[in-house]
């Protein structure tokens, strides 16, 4: 593409803020009324403001899709709610469940089941300890005789040293 | 008399399926358009667009009335749409896609038959704006496709950007300047 350099009109600078609204028709009561006044006699500023009506339609856009885009369009969105909604019931069922006014019932209930568990339940449930006990009794002849085996590792290094001491006095 | 949209934000609350879906045929093609000034694909800004009524219909229940549905909605879809120019910075860079600029004309020129070298200088100068768009910073962009493309006042434009008025005509005279220098050969 061959570019073209032209050169653009310079506003006064201090009104450049005003031209662009002034474009859009957003400057409001008095400021709009002195800038009126202001472009009757200043080239610069009125000839940017010709060029600001030139070029910014240009940016603008007509992207409009065929009907069949917005019939797509809607179906799918449709279908996307629907998901939405199907989510959003699960969470409200939830929701409704662990609401404010429920939460001192359950946490009463919680409190109760614990204290039932501690004082009823420990005279159902059998206890533990008199198992416990015994697999301890049980693990203690082994522990014994790794004390044992231990003791014969000892005598085993000792012979080992006993030897090598008679194989350098022979030497 | 139709209803308005207050009117039908307090059906949709209520679980009135038919009043939200009201609101989305009142405001799809305004919504996509936003979208699509933003994305410059039409995939994209369906996706987008739709991605802001389904935000919009799961969040209705915390909407308390204090704006308009209006400025809250769009509220959404511009965030999300700067959320979108975000994560392509971000992404991997691409070239500015010509075949989507060719589906558009700018709105000036009629609708008829056209002369190859007619059809060439558009396609030139469609190309050129989307460049330049796409070059501004996301607030100045967004000021500005809001104001030029969809005739927001300044007054809705700093509500829907969260912004003070002030701050948006900034943002949109520093877009125009740009614009301006960048296309200044069709001047």
């Amino acid at each position: 593409m061959t570019e073209q350099t032209r050169t653009l009109v310079s506003p006064c600078g201090e009104l450049e803020e005003n031209l662009v609204l002034f474009h859009y028709g957003d400057l409001d009561g008095a400021e709009r009324g002195m800038l009126q006044t202001h472009l009757q006699s200043c080239t610069a500023c009125a000839g940017y403001l010709k060029e600001l009506d030139t070029l910014l339609p240009l940016t603008l856009k007509a992207d409009e899709p065929p009907a069949t885009f917005w019939t797509d369009y809607n179906r799918e969105l449709r279908q996307k709610l629907d998901r939405a909604a199907e989510k959003k019931s699960w969470r409200q069922t939830l929701g409704d469940l662990f609401q404010p006014r429920w939460m001192p019932a359950l946490a009463t209930a919680g409190v109760v089941a614990l204290a039932l568990t501690f004082t009823v339940g420990r005279g159902i449930w059998p206890a533990n300890d008199s198992q416990d006990d015994a697999a301890i009794m049980e693990l203690l002849p082994v522990a014994e005789n790794l004390e044992f085996f231990k003791a014969m590792d000892v005598l085993d290094n000792l012979d080992l040293l006993e030897s090598m001491g008679n194989q350098s006095n022979a030497a | 008399m139709n209803p308005g949209d207050e009117e039908l934000v307090a059906s949709a609350r209520k679980g009135d399926r038919r009043a939200f879906e009201e609101l989305v045929e009142r405001h799809q093609r305004r919504a996509y358009h936003i979208a699509f000034d933003f994305a410059r694909d039409r995939e994209e800004a369906k996706d987008l667009s739709q991605e802001a009524f389904l935000k919009a219909f799961t969040h209705l229940k915390n909407f308390d009335g204090r704006s308009s549905f209006y400025t809250w909605f769009y509220r959404i879809l511009v965030n999300l749409c700067l959320d979108y120019k975000r994560r392509q910075k971000r992404g991997p860079a691409s070239a500015f896609d010509e075949t989507v600029e060719s589906q558009m004309e700018p709105s000036h020129e009629p609708v008829k038959p056209r002369s190859p070298d007619q059809q060439v200088w558009a396609r030139q100068i469609s190309h050129r704006v989307g460049e330049a768009l796409e070059a501004l910073p996301a607030r100045q962009r967004t000021a500005f496709v809001l104001k030029n493309h969809q005739g927001l006042s300044i007054k809705e434009i700093a509500a829907l950007m969260d912004t003070a008025e002030g701050t948006v005509k900034v943002h949109l005279h520093r877009a125009v300047v740009t614009l301006r220098e960048r296309l200044a050969e069709f001047a």
